[in-house]
């Protein structure tokens, strides 16, 4: 929060160190301040007064949080917030056949004459609309100066439809991202399900669309654009170390641009790639990656949960329980350096912190899967009293396999399912008995039903299930991209991609390993919570909950 | 039968004219409507048997102001998580003696969230020293985003006083308590701006659906608690 309001500051400071700066660009970062975060020219508070003297001020007042980044409004409930973008205000209702026709909005209110800039004001400042009645009563009114009030129509005015990068009038480009420590088998199995969605995306036959003219109202809620555009899925795979990942994006992006980034693969960094699609304004949608950067500011990327720094928060809310009173004294740590472990028992450290509870870390050589583990519980076994202490293993299956009948040290083990492999991890017999498994989906024999579908298309499409939770969420991303698409018509703007997509997420019934979905303005991650689970028999995969679903 | 002069009472109706709203009417009609006379005309109509199905859902024209109408609620033994991290039963919270003023919400909604906040903060402001004779909820339609800490901290943009408090809990627990008060609507983003207000435990409620200005609020307030 304080960063962001330092960046805040920075920008404001930005726009009035430039005195002799042309107008022009000022007026545009004035525009845009008062648009996205509530501040004026001066860097003053915005003020909005709603009837009856509902007063609302500051980022709260900002134009965003109605209308929206893209500028395309929202419906919400009962209520649609219209576009605000330029061509949207200023359109003609008049029937000119030479005039473009404008993509279908939801909450388009077509019902008025045109704005001009006088009436735009006036609507801002006084809520009455292009032909003076009176507007809903969410809308505030604003007294601007002459020139914010310049500086925002120049904003809205500059908020466009047309000219999308990797949207071409017969081709959507989007790019998957594969990192080079990504597990080979995993990126196999995601690269045959997004290769065959694409496949099958295109199978419809591609004729020219008609070009349709305007009636001055959009005439079409189905994307008729939609179904002869092909989809072509360009796939870039990073080498080398993650400090020149970013330069290698730039240049795939300038050679290939794209409209968005469709699933993707990670080891246990991701934070390159999560920046460059927030600094190139590219949505980033449902990637696989176990260690997602937080950063709910950001707008860009989207994630289906936040892999093991969700399983970290699981297992602290089971240590320490609801009421802060640490069920153990002392929690060792298990992780291999460079793997996704580290960070999440960072993570789970610093949750711990304050509570009274020693974290140690014992952190294995990078790589050299499965040699060492024992080695290394041994001595931490040693260490104390087993009574007050609990395990956490980062650990990946191999490591995991090879912990054979070292006994644990410890009362309660935790294991991460994410990198130990869900119910399939080979947790050998010994341990299965006091070993908690984080579980940020839901329960195998709960999901059964929604993964049917995605389960058959594989079948069908005779894709070998390899990776079974990497290649359903990958499906499942591919299939929301493609609904939402659907519901966007051929208005391709990026931020409305984002902003449709977590209107509708919620209202999605095959949603794969996860019990459901749901985001909304300012929400990055999709799936919130998770179970912690035990195995039933030491001899199958069978599980049991621990108690509900957890939302840490 | 209810007058033809008291549009703005006048169950399952829209009120013909924004000049209805706000409109004063006699004591009498008020607490005939709020004692229960009011609940056997509409259970002869039928009205309570398709609640779901009276067309409130359907977006209300800029203009128009907000519907008001009496209903009997059953409050669901669901169990929620107040914003004090506590797990309390939704009835236990509702049967504490005080008036309830309820509404539902969530924190990441950016459009008509934070004006229903804004009204409930007016409305705690506008009763001054008897503000602490009322009891304000607000339950999360989204409560796993919405955890308690989230809810404090909303809470404190709004100022909240010491009689407002906000509740999350499980999905499923929230969904049950919307729509045992006929609000839910399939999903947080098809919510729509409903406040309830009840004068004592089983008494019927004051179902107010639309935009309420804090004044209207704090007036129908009063009055609910004069007839009670």
């Amino acid at each position: 929060m304080s960063a962001w309001r330092l960046a805040l500051a920075a920008c404001v400071l930005a726009g009035l160190a430039l005195p002799g700066h042309a107008n022009a660009a000022t007026a545009d970062s004035v525009g845009r301040s008062i648009y996205l975060r509530g501040v004026l020219g001066s860097g003053a508070p915005l003020e909005g007064t709603r009837e009856a003297g509902v007063v609302t001020t500051g980022a709260d007042a900002a134009c965003v949080n109605c209308h929206q980044r893209s500028g395309f409004g929202s419906v919400e409930g009962g209520l649609s917030i219209p576009p605000v973008v330029g061509e949207y205000l200023f359109h003609s209702r008049a029937q000119d056949p030479s005039e473009p026709v404008l993509p279908h909005v939801e909450s388009l209110h077509g019902n008025r004459d045109p704005y001009t800039d006088a009436t735009l004001a006036r609507a801002i400042r006084e809520g009455l609309d292009s032909q003076g009645r009176p507007l809903s009563y969410l809308m505030p009114r604003f007294a601007l100066s002459d020139e914010d009030m310049a500086a925002l129509v120049e904003y809205l005015k500059k908020l466009s439809v047309r000219r999308v990068p990797g949207v071409t009038d017969t081709v959507l480009h989007f790019a998957t991202i594969v990192t080079p420590d990504a597990d080979p088998l995993k990126r196999r199995g995601m690269l045959d399900v997004l290769e065959q969605f694409f496949v099958q995306k295109n199978l419809f036959p591609l004729k020219p669309s008609p070009r349709m003219l305007t009636s001055g109202k959009t005439q079409y809620s189905k994307s008729m654009y939609m179904a002869n555009r092909h989809w072509q899925l360009h796939v870039w795979e990073l080498t080398g170390p993650a400090a020149s990942w970013r330069a290698q994006l730039d240049k795939h992006l300038a050679a290939e641009p794209v409209y968005a980034v469709l699933s993707g693969l990670a080891g246990s960094n991701w934070a390159p790639v999560h920046e460059f699609c927030e600094q190139s304004a590219i949505p980033c949608l449902f990637p696989n990656v176990e260690v997602p950067v937080i950063a709910e500011r950001d707008f860009y990327p989207m994630y289906f949960s936040k892999g093991v720094l969700l399983e970290a928060q699981l297992i602290a809310r089971t240590i320490l329980g609801a009421d802060n009173h640490p069920a153990a004294g002392a929690v060792e740590q298990v992780y291999r350096a460079g793997d996704s472990g580290e960070p999440a028992a960072e993570a789970l450290a610093a949750q711990l912190k304050g509570h009274g509870v020693t974290v140690h870390s014992t952190v294995l050589a990078a790589g050299a899967q499965g040699h060492g583990v024992t080695a290394a519980l041994r001595r931490t076994a040693l260490r104390k009293d087993a009574r007050g202490r609990a395990l956490v293993l980062w650990l990946r299956p191999a490591d995991i396999a090879a912990l054979g009948d070292v006994p644990a040290g410890a009362a309660t083990v935790y294991l991460s399912g994410l990198m130990g492999g869900l119910e399939k991890s080979p947790l050998p017999a010994g341990w299965r008995e006091h070993t908690l498994m984080t579980y940020p989906f839901d329960v195998p024999d709960r999901r059964g039903v929604r993964l049917d579908y995605p389960l058959g298309w594989f079948s069908f499409r005779h894709i070998p299930v390899v990776a079974e939770q990497v290649q359903t969420d990958t499906y499942l991303a591919c299939s929301l991209l493609a609904d939402v698409l659907n519901r966007m018509a051929d208005n391709f703007v990026r931020p409305y991609l984002i902003e449709q997509l977590q209107a509708l997420l919620e209202h999605r019934l095959i949603t794969g390993y996860y019990p459901h979905l749901t985001l909304a303005s300012n929400q990055r991650f999709a799936s919130k919570g998770g179970y912690v689970v035990h195995f039933r028999d030491p001899g199958n995969t069978a599980l049991v909950a621990e108690g509900d679903w957890i939302v840490p | 039968m209810i007058p033809r002069s008291h549009p703005r009472l006048r169950p399952h109706t829209r009120c013909p004219t924004p000049a209805a709203v706000g409109g004063r009417h006699s004591v009498l009609v008020r607490l005939a409507l709020l004692t229960g006379v009011a609940l056997l005309v509409l259970a002869a109509s039928g009205g309570f048997a398709n609640a779901a199905d009276d067309g409130f859902s359907a977006p209300a024209p800029a203009a128009s102001g907000p519907i008001r109408s009496i209903r009997k609620y059953a409050v669901p033994a669901v169990r929620l998580v107040r914003d004090d991290g506590k797990v309390v039963s939704l009835p236990d919270e509702m049967n504490d003696g005080r008036p309830i003023v309820l509404n539902f919400i969530f924190t990441t909604c950016s459009s008509i969230c934070p004006l229903m906040s804004s009204v409930f903060a007016q409305f705690e402001r506008r009763l001054a020293a008897d503000a602490d004779k009322v009891h304000l909820m607000s339950i999360s339609t989204d409560p796993e985003q919405d955890t308690p800490g989230r809810l404090r901290e909303y809470a404190r943009k709004f100022h909240a006083g010491l009689e407002w408090q906000h509740y999350t809990g499980t999905l499923a627990a929230s969904i049950t308590a919307q729509r045992a008060f006929d609000v839910y609507r399939g999903g947080k983003m098809s919510h729509t701006a409903v406040t309830l207000m009840r004068a004592a435990p089983g008494k019927p409620w004051l179902r107010i659906e639309g935009f309420v200005r804090p004044d209207d609020l704090v007036r129908d307030y009063r009055e609910l608690l004069a007839a009670r």
